[in-house]
Parts: structure tokens; C-alpha cells; sequence
């Protein structure tokens, strides 16, 4: 053997040894689990031939290479999209839905030691003062809801809403409570809601993303993008972040001087790699990078098509009073009615800046609070009636809501009063409320003590929520699981009921 | 209280005891029936000791099936027939053991074990009624053979509330309702017993379960009150719950004294609880919302014609899982007008909503979607159908929504709907629906939600104001 043969010989060696290395013990144990467990899945189903043919309690199996076509639920669903529509930093309860007319009496008194007795607050110190509700309630609509004068339009659709007043958490800051109420978990590393939503129902629309991501306000909401993200699911499923400024996805134009067909060439040519790749390690994340890319290229059309509030007519823009070409929450919410009218089942919208502790103007009660109000009151409502008259609020679930509450008490800062009048974060006592998708409309669940401290009944945690949400969508969130380090996963982890009280 | 919890604790061994005397009598009395020459002749021998072990421990399952019975968990009624069909069957055991003691002679012993095993199956199946309760087997045979499940009794409206027994008419039917399953005559759960007023004033074994005036202190409503998960809530978290109105009957009726001899009108009557008595009145409200698809279930569809539809572009999926019913939505194939419809034909059976939003299918395809026979949601938005098309549409008596937004349909069209039964929704914004023709629709559909949109909100000088922080003063 001459040197050169020896040198090949030795470079072949090397290259299937270090494929052999790629093949690793983790990728046999995972092929051969997998095909063990579907012969004997297979057997089982086969033996259960008894006339219909068997099926699995969830369709649930990730399909690596088709990862976002449409699945069915577990029952008929009463809704088929949600519009998830989250307040981030948490408005003030006191000031919208939960009237205390009590509270107005203790108005600049001092707060009876036993409210503050063994409790945690974010930034009250010392004995602060009570503060009685800073804006003016009215009864709305044949239910007789209770809303400020600071939604004027939304108390107009009263009737279509259920109120959730005692809701509560066990998190007091904003980035742990966000979590909490989008993935079930207060620390990061769980699936959002809108991703178990889509690993459980696909997309419908195989040009579009089964989830979409909106924010307004400024920022991110402050647990970051882990509230939409895919957590331990399938990459695939995480929310896709849009934006109602400039291009509605980032870097979904081509390029300069690269044409459509150049660009599908080269996907293509990627997909094609890719496709050599997953012949030689069998990794089905890399047929979810094909049908990723796949996807992307179909998004270059659908999306932008889509995602174009122009085309809107002007009555459209009056009823949404939405300005086309700014980053704004009201151009978010008629994205939001325009993405699940073409079939998008989960659109989650982020505003940020209500957190009004009163430091300054712009968390102030009676300054800043009052202009984010303005901001969406008039848009939730017309997405409200908008959704009903294209006939898509019975099968559309709309959610709105916060992280938290806030104290009945004003918020003094390191003991010193603030500037401003603001509450501190409250863990205790907050309103969320449901519309359409199959929840009953002006009805009120849940009650809180006569200063708006504690729910006394009709308690509701973001488990009671998520379980509702799953249902609505054709879920029982205690069988809809994800098999992740040896165990069966939830959203709604151990806990959890559904709401039946609100559904219609 | 030692000797109480000790003769507990014998109880509690029954269910575990009384399994020997069923396996070891079972095989005795198998051995009494096999032919006594031949292949299994060797066994005639063993079925002395096997009898007399067997009788041993079926004596033990009768002291300690007899201790248990004394616990009132049980239902009386079958208590008694459990207790002397297991006496009976040690009685048998013994009478064979001396028979072949006594004599040699084995002609009519296979008759005694016959007996012996007619009676050990007939009472370790009474013993499954006790634990498990008597729809046990019946429950899961009963859905395989497709049979209902059982019809929850109907609470009977009062006719005049104010002039009913506070207790009889208004008490009662809810504990009769949500608690004497487990607490009256055939059962008595924690040895309370609910269905009489003396024993419901008694209360269980945890002592008496209403203070009369003071609902808070009452244990009845304290259980009711506890979270769900909590294992003394009740009723138990897989029973039927308590309504809230219901707690709010039983609280009201304890606050004002527990009495059972006065009428409503007699007893003080806060405004929270009135509407709720006033409700007593009514037939128990009706579940509004229908099942969204048709509740006969339907044969599986043509895996091909699936096939088929969804390489048109369609999204085709089972409504559930277990369901053969079809959704199908065209988002993707919104350009193929009535070339897509036909493929709709071979699974007409099977589909139950279908959306065709923005296509555009004109009269011709509402031809075919009237065969349809078990749609329930119907989407048409700003298709290119008509009024002509809409008589198609008369036969789909499972249609539950229909939403015509967006087409060029006028009033005297969407008249040849008044059939729809189901109808529960119609949605027609931006249809040729004229300002006048609304009072006539109204009359037409009497029970249907017409919705005409086009909502306006008004013009708020706030909705663009934005409050100014107050100017700061330089100090």
C-alpha cells in the first residue's frame, strides 16, 4: 500500500467514525423508543377493531414534516380562534370594572393594620392610605354591568362580555405573573398558551402561522418573549412576533435584487441540504427547518397581504379609530380581527403601560391611565362588534386582562407618598373578562369584598382561565399533555377548572 | 372508643378476608363436579382439606362482613341479603365437609357443589354491589350496548313559592337532589342520614350538621363551601354539585332557624334571595346552546373524496376526535369558485361546518351544499350567491348558523329560510336587506338572532384627547 492509499484509508476511517459519534446513543434510544412504541401502538389500535375504527384520545402525535397542518381537538370546539388581548403591567381594577363605593367612604385613611398583617406588597411600605376609586361608575347594558366612565364605548357592549372580578394570583411581580398567566409556570421555560393552542390544532391556514404575536405600547411586555414562546414544544409552535409598523415580519421582503424565483431557487436548494441532512441522522427537527422554510416562503405573500390595514374602508378605520403606518394597539386589534378572519387560531396582542403605581404623569390615575384607556376603549369595542357582524364572534373566544390587580391602597413608595395617585401591585383581587366563543355575554362571576381587597367568591386563577381557554377550543386541559423529560406536561400543570359558570 | 375503632378496623379486613373463602370454595366445588374416575380421580382426595380450609375462612368473612355491616356505609336493603346468602354458604361448606366425613358415598356430592358455587358467585357479586355500587357492571355494559345514559330528574316548578313549605317544597327536593344519594334510607355515608328531619338534625358521626340561625357554623354548608379539591367538600368532586342558588336556599333556610313546619312567606326574606326563590316558580332553565353538531352520529366518510377535497386546498378535519363529522374551510382555495363544490357531494353526510368565506361559489354550489343535510354552520361571506340560490338551502334542518355577509341576498330570499328549525343565528351585514325589511324578518324568525351589523361608534372627543400632566412648577 503506497502512502496516499494509507492516508485515504485512515481519512475514511476518521469520517465514519465521526459519524458514528453523530449518531449518537441518544439518537438510537429516541429512534428505537419510537418505532417500538408505534408497533405497538399499531398492535393495540389493530386489536380494538371492533366496527369504527379506534381513535386516539388526541390527535396530538408531532408530525415533524408537516408540524402546523390542521389537527382536530379532543370535542367540537365553540371557538375556533382566540384573541388574547393582555394589558401588561396590569390595569387597575378599581378604576374600571370592580366598583367599591365603600372604598370612596375610607378614601385618605389610613389602612387598618389588619389588610397589611403578614402580606408581601411590591413597593408598599409602612401604613399607606386607602384610595377610593378615581373615576365614576355607571350600570351598563340589560345585565346592569359595572363600568367606568372611562371605557365609554366598551360599557356600550356590556351585554357581550362576562366579567371574571375575582380573579387572583400568587405572583406580585410583572415578568413571574405574565408567565404564570400565558404558560402555567412563573419561571421560564414553559409552552404559551397560543402554542399548545397550535401543537394541539395546526394552522387552518397552511399560508399563514397558527399563532401571531402583536405589541404596542412602546416595549415588550416584561417577562420578554418567553410569553409567546414554544417553551419545550416543537420550536415550530412559538408565536410569530408581527408588527404593524414597516414590514409586518421582520426581513420578509427579499432582498435587493434577489427575485421571488431566485429566492424559492435557493430555499430549494436549502430544503434540499436539509433534506440529505435528515437522511443521514433522522433528526426530525430538521424536517420542522424544511417545512419552516417552506412556510417562510408562503408567509412572503399571505403575510403582508394580510397584515395591510390600508385596504381597509375608511368606516372601518373610524370604528377602530386606527391610523394606518404607526405602531399603535388599536392597528394591532384590527390585525387581529383580520388574522383569525383568515383563519389564524391564536393571536395574542401585548400592551404595554399600565402600570400605574403613580411615580410619575404617565403612571398616574387621573393623567397617564386615563390616555391608555382612551387608547383601546375604543378598538376593543369595535372588535367586539366587528367580529359579530362577520358572523365570527360565536366561534372567536376575545380575552382581555391584566397580570394582576391593584391595591385599594394609594401606593407610598419606601413609605413616602408618590407624587401621583397610583396603587401598588395587588395579587388578590383583579377583572378579567371573556367575549364570544361560546362564553354567555352580561353576565358578572365573582364577587369581591366591599373595598375590592379579596375575592370572597367566584374565585378564578390563570389555571381556571387557561382551562377555559383549552376548553372553549375543544380541550380538556387535564388530558392535552406533552411528554418532556419523562413525564407527561400540562399547561395547566396540577391545577385548574373550567369556568362553566360563564359558558353558554 | 379503642374497642369502636378496633372492631373498625376488623370490619375493614372483610373486603381483603373475604377473597380466600371465594377462590378456595370455588376450587372445591370445581373439584366436586368433575367426574370422580378417570383423569381427576386423584383430586377426590384434596377436597376434604380444601372444604375445611374453605370453611375456616369463611367463617372469618362472615365475623368481619358482619362487623362491617355495622358501619353504615352500606345500603341496608342489600346488606341483609349479602349477609345471609355468605352465612348460607359457610352453612353448605360445613354440611358437605361432614357429608364426607360422615360417608364414603359421592353419587350426588357434584349437586352440593353446584349449589356451593351458584351461591359463592351470586354472593360475591352482592359484595361488588356494596363496594362498588350496583350499576357497577351495569354502567360500562350499558354504553357498550349503546344505551342512555340515565335522565336526571326534573325539579317540578312551584306555583306559587310564597305559599310553599319553606322545608317540604323548597329544602328538601335540593338535598333530595344532591345528597341523599349517599345519605338517606339505602345509604348512609358517615352514618348521616338526610332524608328525615329528625335524623337530619342528628347529623353523621363527625356530630350534627346545622346550627339552626347560624348557616357559617353549619357543617353541611361549610362542606359545601370548601374548594372542590378538598377531600371533605362535598358532594364528593365527581358528583353533582351543588348549585349556588341551591347553597343559597340551604343558607337562607338555616339562617332564619331550620324550621320545618313554615312557609316561605313566613320567614324573612332578604333581596339576594328572592330572585333566586322567585326562580322556584320556573321550570329548571333549559341548556340554551345546542350541541354544534347533529347529535345522531354519522357512518365514517370516503377516505378518498377527503383526499380529494384537500387537494383542492381545502382544510378538511374531523370536528373531534371520535367524531366523523367533517369541517372544512377554503381559506387557501379562495379563487376556485363552483369547480370545488362537487367534491363536496361524496361526504354530503358527513359535513357539519364548512366555510366559504371569500370563494367565489355562486348558486350552483348552494345546490350542492343543500344536500348537505347535517351542516349546522354555514359561512358564505362575500361569495356570489343569491337570492334563487337560498331556496337550496330549505332542507338543512341542522343549520344552526348561517352568515351571508357580504352577498347580494334581499329579505324576500332569505324568507325561504323561516324553515331552518335549528336556526338559532343569521348574520347579514352588507346584504341587499333593505332599512324596511327588518320587522318582517323579525316575524318570520322569531327565535333566530338576525344580526344587520354595520355597527357606528360614536365620535368622542376623548377617543384623541390625551391628558396633559400638570405643568410643573420651577421651585
Amino acid at each position: 500500500m503506497t502512502q496516499k492509499e494509507l492516508h485515504n484509508a485512515r481519512l475514511i476511517k476518521e469520517a465514519n467514525e465521526a459519524r458514528m459519534q453523530m449518531h449518537t446513543r441518544r439518537h438510537f434510544l429516541k429512534e428505537s423508543a419510537m418505532g417500538l412504541g408505534s408497533l405497538a401502538l399499531g398492535a393495540l389500535l389493530q386489536s380494538c377493531g371492533s366496527g369504527a375504527p379506534a381513535l386516539p384520545e388526541t390527535t396530538n402525535l408531532f408530525d415533524p414534516a408537516h408540524p402546523l397542518s390542521p389537527k382536530f381537538p379532543m370535542f367540537p370546539a365553540k371557538a375556533r380562534s382566540v384573541i388574547y388581548l393582555h394589558m401588561a403591567g396590569a390595569p387597575s381594577q378599581l378604576e374600571l370594572f370592580d366598583y367599591k363605593p365603600e372604598l370612596m367612604k375610607l378614601d385618605g385613611i389610613a389602612c387598618p393594620p389588619s389588610l397589611l398583617e403578614g402580606k408581601r406588597f411590591a413597593f408598599i411600605r409602612g401604613v399607606p392610605k386607602m384610595l377610593g376609586p378615581q373615576a365614576k361608575f355607571k350600570q351598563h347594558g340589560q345585565s346592569g354591568a359595572w363600568i367606568s366612565d372611562r371605557l365609554p364605548h366598551l360599557s356600550t357592549v356590556a351585554d357581550e362580555i362576562s366579567f371574571l372580578k375575582a380573579c387572583t394570583t400568587d405572583q406580585f411581580n410583572h415578568a413571574p405573573a405574565q408567565l404564570l398567566i400565558h404558560t402555567g409556570s412563573p419561571r421560564l421555560g414553559r409552552p404559551s398558551i397560543g402554542s399548545w393552542a397550535t401543537y394541539g390544532l395546526g394552522s387552518e391556514n397552511q399560508n399563514l402561522p397558527g399563532f401571531v404575536a402583536l405589541t404596542s405600547g412602546g416595549s415588550f411586555p416584561d417577562a420578554g418573549k418567553s410569553v409567546w414562546g414554544s417553551g419545550f414544544l416543537p420550536s415550530v409552535y412559538q408565536g410569530v412576533q408581527c408588527r404593524s409598523q414597516g414590514d409586518p415580519v421582520l426581513f420578509i421582503n427579499d432582498p435587493k435584487g434577489m427575485s421571488r424565483d431566485m429566492r424559492k431557487a435557493s430555499i430549494d436548494a436549502i430544503n434540499q441540504v436539509n433534506q440529505e441532512e435528515y437522511k443521514e441522522y433522522n433528526d426530525p427537527e430538521t424536517l420542522s427547518r424544511i417545512a419552516q422554510y417552506e412556510m417562510a416562503y408562503k408567509m412572503q405573500i399571505s403575510v403582508p397581504e394580510v397584515m395591510n390595514i390600508n385596504n381597509e374602508p375608511q368606516y372601518i378605520h373610524e370604528m377602530y379609530g386606527t391610523q394606518p403606518g404607526r405602531e399603535s394597539f388599536a392597528n394591532n386589534v384590527l390585525l387581529a380581527r383580520k388574522l383569525v378572519e383568515n383563519g389564524v387560531r391564536f393571536v395574542q396582542l401585548f400592551d404595554w403601560g399600565w402600570d400605574t403605581h403613580g411615580t410619575d404623569s404617565s403612571t398616574s390615575l387621573d393623567i397617564g391611565f386615563i390616555n391608555k384607556c382612551r387608547s383601546i376603549d375604543k378598538s376593543i369595542t369595535a372588535l367586539i362588534l366587528d367580529l359579530k357582524q362577520r358572523g365570527l364572534l360565536e366561534e372567536t373566544l376575545v380575552v382581555w386582562g391584566g397580570e394582576f390587580g391593584r391595591t385599594p391602597m394609594q401606593e407610598n413608595r419606601e413609605g413616602k407618598e408618590n407624587m401621583f395617585k397610583g396603587r401598588d401591585h395587588h395579587v388578590e383581587a383583579f377583572t378579567c373578562w371573556m367575549a364570544g366563543g361560546g362564553v354567555k355575554g352580561g353576565v358578572s362571576y365573582g364577587e369581591t369584598d366591599e373595598i375590592g381587597y379579596s375575592s370572597i367568591s367566584g374565585k378564578v386563577t390563570a389555571f381556571d382561565i387557561q382551562a377555559t381557554i383549552l376548553n372553549q377550543l375543544g380541550f380538556d386541559h387535564e388530558k392535552f399533555t406533552y411528554e418532556f423529560q419523562g413525564r407527561p406536561f400540562r399547561l395547566t400543570d396540577v391545577e385548574g377548572e373550567v369556568i362553566r359558570d360563564i359558558l353558554a | 372508643m379503642i374497642l369502636l375503632s378496633l372492631s373498625e378496623l376488623i370490619g375493614r379486613f372483610h373486603p381483603v378476608v373475604v377473597h380466600l373463602p371465594i377462590g378456595i370454595l370455588a376450587l372445591a366445588g370445581l373439584f366436586l363436579l368433575l367426574p370422580a374416575r378417570g383423569l381427576f380421580a386423584g383430586l377426590r382426595s384434596s377436597i376434604t382439606p380444601i372444604l375445611f380450609i374453605g370453611l375456616i375462612s369463611a367463617v372469618f368473612s362472615c365475623i368481619t362482613g358482619y362487623v362491617l355491616s355495622g358501619s353504615g356505609d352500606y345500603p341496608e336493603r342489600l346488606i341483609g341479603i349479602h349477609q345471609w346468602m355468605g352465612i348460607g354458604v359457610t352453612v353448605i361448606t360445613g354440611v358437605i365437609l361432614l357429608m364426607r366425613i360422615k360417608t364414603s358415598e359421592e353419587k350426588w356430592q357434584w349437586l352440593f357443589g353446584a349449589v356451593l358455587l351458584l351461591l359463592l358467585l351470586l354472593t360475591g357479586h352482592q359484595g361488588g354491589s356494596l363496594t362498588h355500587g350496583e350499576d357497577y357492571l351495569a354502567q360500562p355494559l350499558n354504553s357498550i350496548l349503546g344505551r342512555d345514559e340515565p335522565v336526571i330528574i326534573k325539579r317540578k316548578p312551584l306555583p306559587d313559592v310564597q305559599e310553599a313549605m319553606a322545608y317540604a317544597e323548597v329544602v328538601r327536593p335540593v338535598l333530595q337532589a344532591k345528597c341523599f344519594g349517599c345519605h338517606s334510607a339505602s345509604k348512609q355515608k358517615g352514618k348521616l342520614r338526610m332524608d328525615q328531619p329528625s335524623l337530619l338534625m342528628k347529623g353523621g358521626k363527625n356530630g350534627e350538621i346545622i346550627v339552626p340561625g347560624k348557616s357559617a357554623e353549619s357543617e353541611m354548608i361549610i362542606r359545601i363551601l370548601l374548594p372542590k379539591n378538598d377531600e371533605h367538600h362535598m358532594a364528593p368532586k365527581d358528583k353533582p354539585q351543588a348549585t349556588e342558588q341551591e347553597t343559597a336556599l340551604l343558607t337562607w333556610w338555616i339562617d332564619n332557624g331550620a324550621s320545618f313546619d313554615k312557609k316561605v312567606k313566613e320567614l324573612p326574606q332578604p333581596d339576594p334571595i328572592k330572585p333566586v326563590l322567585l326562580a322556584l316558580e320556573h321550570e329548571e332553565e333549559e341548556e340554551k346552546s345546542l350541541p354544534n353538531i347533529p347529535l345522531e352520529p354519522v357512518e365514517p366518510a370516503d377516505e378518498q373524496a377527503i383526499q380529494a377535497l384537500r387537494d383542492a386546498g381545502a382544510a378538511v378535519l374531523p370536528v373531534a376526535a371520535g367524531s366523523h363529522y367533517l369541517s372544512a374551510s377554503f381559506f387557501i382555495a379562495s379563487d376556485s369558485g363552483d369547480l370545488i363544490t362537487p367534491l363536496l357531494l361524496p361526504l354530503k353526510r358527513q359535513l357539519a361546518w364548512v366555510k366559504m368565506g371569500n370563494t367565489k361559489i355562486s348558486d350552483a354550489s348552494l345546490e350542492i351544499l343543500g344536500q348537505c343535510v347535517n351542516l349546522t354552520r354555514l359561512n358564505l361571506n362575500h361569495s356570489r350567491i343569491t337570492d334563487e340560490g337560498l331556496a337550496y338551502l330549505a332542507p338543512l334542518t341542522q343549520l344552526q348558523s348561517l352568515s351571508l355577509v357580504g352577498t347580494p341576498v334581499t329579505a324576500s330570499g332569505i324568507a325561504a329560510l323561516k324553515e331552518l328549525k335549528s336556526l338559532r343565528s343569521l348574520y347579514l351585514y352588507q346584504t341587499n336587506v333593505q332599512q324596511g325589511d327588518w320587522q318582517e324578518l323579525k316575524r318570520l324568525f322569531p327565535d333566530v338572532m338576525l344580526d344587520s351589523g354595520g355597527y357606528k361608534l360614536p365620535f368622542l372627543a376623548t377617543d384623541t384627547q390625551q391628558v396633559k400632566a400638570p405643568a410643573r412648577q420651577n421651585d
